[in-house]
């Protein structure tokens, strides 16, 4: 009779062990085989994306080998040709008989702008001395903007604001800018001294200005946009450009060195932090650097894989029944829970009182009246009158309904 | 390849080394060639890996609850001592400990290692890797390998409803005429004679064979024998929800396990339907077979999940905890009417179809019902629903605002299910809605009344 292995009425396991149930599926017992991969398997896996890798670090190598080497761009430098350079002046200029002479370094402008007979032009002032460059005589034109600009122009007086560069025309009797016609630019607006003349005025100056100054002839212009390889093609800009630096002497450039001196702010003794630093602390970050990355190492090494499992699904099975709740409370919607209520209430008590499912409404009042002793019209209020109309109606309708199924219960 | 903390500290102690040294550069490079040629030598003389050879032996069955040992043996084939850590990954659920494990075992010599498998899932879990880590002599440097040791453990449903089967029995044995007192039940079948003693209902006695045998004989009775019982188990979307509270820890079964979830607003979800079903279903399935009825078991969503079959008294337990452990909720709607097609076809003659489902209105309404009258002109049909204990709770509290909406709701939600009960029952099912803990013995009863009554 026996169902069990063992005798079943000490509710023994229902199972019999390995030998009588069908095994599981998998196969257990079988011997063990390593799954690390050798070296040889491990290349003979990876080889393909490590040849990809460095054909990819070789073909980067050899281009950035091969590309020309083009800097970091210098705006209004007659040897740049990228979009900010002016090297197409700097040729056009040459092309007509002109010398162009691009100097790097304020003595370099010096020593050929001594004698007076040359055109200086000055397109950048950040790694020079404006004083020494003040002093040099003979006519300059100072391609702004720049900082300090007035120092180099003495008797100029720029205004604050800047102009947005656009295609203006010259409006003034400087042969020049007149028969250059409407150019591109904008920039700084200036005042020169007594006896300037004026070209392409705005609000509160021009953007050209020229003056006659002690050494000679001072130009300064408040953008130098038109001189670029970028936009010397538009407008009047090339006229303008040649008419400002042809004038029969030979030009001598001042631009931007090819390779800046770096910057370096020393204290008052002279020295950085860093030549203050005793040597050994700076191999002991390169020691504690490995250190840290012998750590992590360490740490970092899992052993054996991450197992993943795929679990089932929880979600209580109250949670339709919370959602519907949480739904009537957010619409208030009493008359929905007051039905369901009433009508828990009444299907709980009809046959607790006799009554079939089809009972009518005037019966079961009746009822339930004469059990409970309660008010006919209240009780048939209670379970059958309108809804509440707040939540307080609602809690005591509740309280109600709980009121009469005790008190038939306990009968 | 893997480094020890001692690597790490002596990188450490490098760095005052390099800070006071009076020539830092050469003292780095010293430092570092240190530490390089102790982790070559350290990975040279390391007891190799991969030729290391695991066996495993232990338990393959478990039930849910239980705890399962895993041997290993670790042989150890090469000339060099192999010391380190041993991993034994085996899935989250599967409850491994210990993590890992402390392996010492020299050239040619063999160890053994125990894994204690504390599961919290039915089903089969699988080892899926082993690890050893092979430190070498200095301590500074291992060799790391995996291996694979397969081996699989299966989760069996823990049948706790067994402690409700000796009671049952009894009962059983009350109808079957075993038990001193004879009870009666109508539609019965006629057992044997036997000669009449004090005590005996004298509305049993046969006057026929008492006047041939000049002594009086009684009738005896036992219930009926050899009917078909076929449990069909629902493991369709409304079989996943989580009622009750877990009898044994389940994966799954402690509180907030959401990272937003506010601490203790949520109770502990409890077991899933489908777990309480199987609980009921095995123990039904133990009566019956005691009961000398024939169980066939079937599983169904929108496909036949598990189907067993003409096992024998002894097997049935057996093929119906293993079939049974692998099954899941399936998040999908069951399919009821490829259910009611794939009971008709696998039941030919009449038998009692239990079903264990959820008497969920809306599911029924749609699923069940326009297909039962096919299913209860040709079978006996019994349809037994675990009840939420927490929707009568809600159903009861009645203190506030928010609770008597929520009271609002639980009633709306048990209303539809009375409803649907009182539908069933006027179409001739018989119907058991019970809450988790009470399922299984409820379930039994209702078979035994059953029996009782002779309407299998």
């Amino acid at each position: 009779m026996s169902i069990f292995a063992r005798p079943a009425d000490t509710g023994a396991p229902p199972q019999a062990g390995p030998a009588t149930s069908p095994a599981p599926q998998g196969a257990n017992g079988q011997g063990s085989y390593s799954t690390s991969p050798t070296a040889r398997s491990a290349w003979r896996s990876s080889r393909l994306i490590v040849l990809l890798g460095v054909l990819v670090v070789l073909i980067a190598v050899i281009g950035v080998l091969l590309a020309p080497g083009r800097g970091e761009s210098r705006p209004l430098d007659p040897d740049d040709t990228s979009l900010a350079g002016s090297k197409a002046l700097a040729e056009i200029l040459r092309g007509r008989g002109v010398t162009v002479e691009r100097v790097g370094s304020a003595q370099a402008a010096a020593e050929k702008a001594a004698a007076g007979d040359k055109l200086l032009v000055i397109t950048d002032l950040t790694y020079y001395d404006e004083e020494e460059l003040a002093r040099l005589p003979g006519d300059r034109l100072v391609v702004g903007p720049l900082p300090y600009m007035e120092r180099v122009a003495p008797g100029v007086r720029i205004e604050p604001g800047d102009n947005r560069s656009r295609s203006r025309e010259p409006e003034c009797g400087l042969p020049a800018a007149a028969a250059a016609g409407s150019v591109h630019i904008g920039g700084l607006a200036m005042r020169g001294p007594a006896g300037t003349v004026g070209c392409f005025p705005v609000e509160d100056g021009h953007l050209l200005v020229r003056f006659q100054a002690d050494g000679g002839v001072t130009t300064v212009v408040g953008d130098g946009s038109f001189m670029t390889n970028q936009r010397l093609a538009e407008d009047g800009n090339a006229a303008l450009a040649i008419n400002l630096l042809q004038t029969g002497k030979s030009v001598v450039w001042l631009a931007r060195p090819a390779d800046p001196p770096a910057v370096d702010l020393p204290g008052e003794s002279g020295k950085s932090i860093y030549d203050l630093m005793p040597e050994s602390i700076r191999w002991a970050i390169y020691m504690a650097i490995i250190a840290v990355a012998v750590a992590a190492f360490w740490r970092g090494r899992r052993l054996g894989p991450v197992v993943t499992e795929k679990l089932p699904v929880v979600v209580r099975a109250a949670e339709t029944v919370e959602g519907r709740g949480r739904l009537y409370r957010a619409r208030r919607a009493r008359g929905r829970a007051a039905a369901s209520l009433r009508a828990g209430t009444i299907d709980r008590l009809a046959p607790r009182l006799g009554l079939g499912s089809g009972a009518g409404q005037h019966e079961v009042v009746a009822a339930i009246a004469a059990r409970t002793g309660q008010d006919a019209h209240q009780v048939g209020t209670a379970l059958y009158g309108p809804p509440p109309t707040d939540d307080a109606g609602l809690v005591a309708l509740a309280g109600y309904l709980d009121f009469i199924e005790r008190q038939l219960s306990e009968l | 390849m893997a480094l020890t903390g001692r690597t790490g500290l002596i990188a450490l102690a490098g760095i005052v080394v390099v800070l006071f040294a009076p020539r830092p550069g050469a003292a780095l490079a010293g430092v570092c060639l240190l530490l390089a040629s102790g982790i070559v030598v350290d990975l040279a003389f390391a007891g190799a890996v991969r030729p290391l050879r695991l066996h495993r032996s232990g338990e393959t069955l478990v039930r849910l609850g239980g705890q399962a040992t895993v041997e290993l043996v670790v042989e150890n084939p090469g000339k060099r001592r192999v010391r380190g850590l041993l991993r034994d990954a085996w899935p989250p659920s599967a409850g491994a400990a210990p993590r890992e494990a402390e392996l010492d075992v020299l050239g040619g010599e063999r160890r053994r290692i125990v894994v204690t498998l504390t599961p919290t899932r039915r089903g089969d879990r699988s080892s899926v890797a082993v690890t050893v880590r092979s430190v070498g002599p200095l301590g500074l440097a291992a060799r790391q390998g995996s291996h694979r040791a397969p081996w699989t453990v299966r989760v069996l449903p823990p049948f706790l409803s067994r402690k409700h089967l000796p009671s049952r029995l009894a009962r059983l044995r009350e109808l079957d005429g075993q038990h001193p007192a004879l009870v009666r039940g109508q539609g019965t079948e006629f057992d044997s004679l036997r000669e009449y003693v004090v005590g005996d209902d004298v509305r049993s006695i046969d006057w026929r064979a008492t006047a041939r045998r000049h002594d009086v004989v009684v009738r005896t009775w036992r219930p009926e024998r050899d009917r078909r019982v076929l449990i069909v188990l629902d493991t369709g979307r409304t079989s996943a929800g989580r009622v009750g509270d877990a009898p044994v820890p389940m994966a799954g079964t402690e509180a907030n396990t959401g990272l937003l979830a506010p601490p203790a607003s949520r109770p502990a979800p409890g077991w899933p339907r489908l777990d309480w079903s199987m609980d009921a279903a095995l123990l039904l399935a133990a009566l019956a077979a005691r009961a000398g009825d024939q169980v066939d078991f079937l599983a169904y969503d929108r496909a036949v999940r598990a189907w067993v079959s003409g096992a024998s008294r002894t097997e049935l337990l057996s093929m119906l905890v293993n079939a049974m452990a692998p099954i899941e909720a399936e998040l999908i709607e069951a399919d009821a009417q490829g259910m009611v097609a794939s009971i008709l076809s696998r039941a030919k003659r009449r038998c009692l179809v239990v079903l264990l489902t959820d008497l969920n209105s809306a599911a029924m309404d749609e699923g069940l019902m326009p297909v039962l009258a096919q299913l209860s002109s040709r079978h006996l049909v019994l349809v037994a629903g675990v009840s939420d204990p927490r929707v009568a709770a809600m159903a009861g509290r009645r203190g506030s605002v928010e609770e008597v909406y929520d009271a609002a709701a639980a009633e709306q939600a048990q209303l539809g299910r009375r409803r649907i009960t009182a539908r069933l029952r006027r179409h001739g099912v018989e119907v058991v809605d019970a809450p988790p803990e009470e399922i299984a013995p409820a379930l039994a009863d209702a078979y035994l009344a059953l029996k009782a009554a002779g309407r299998l």
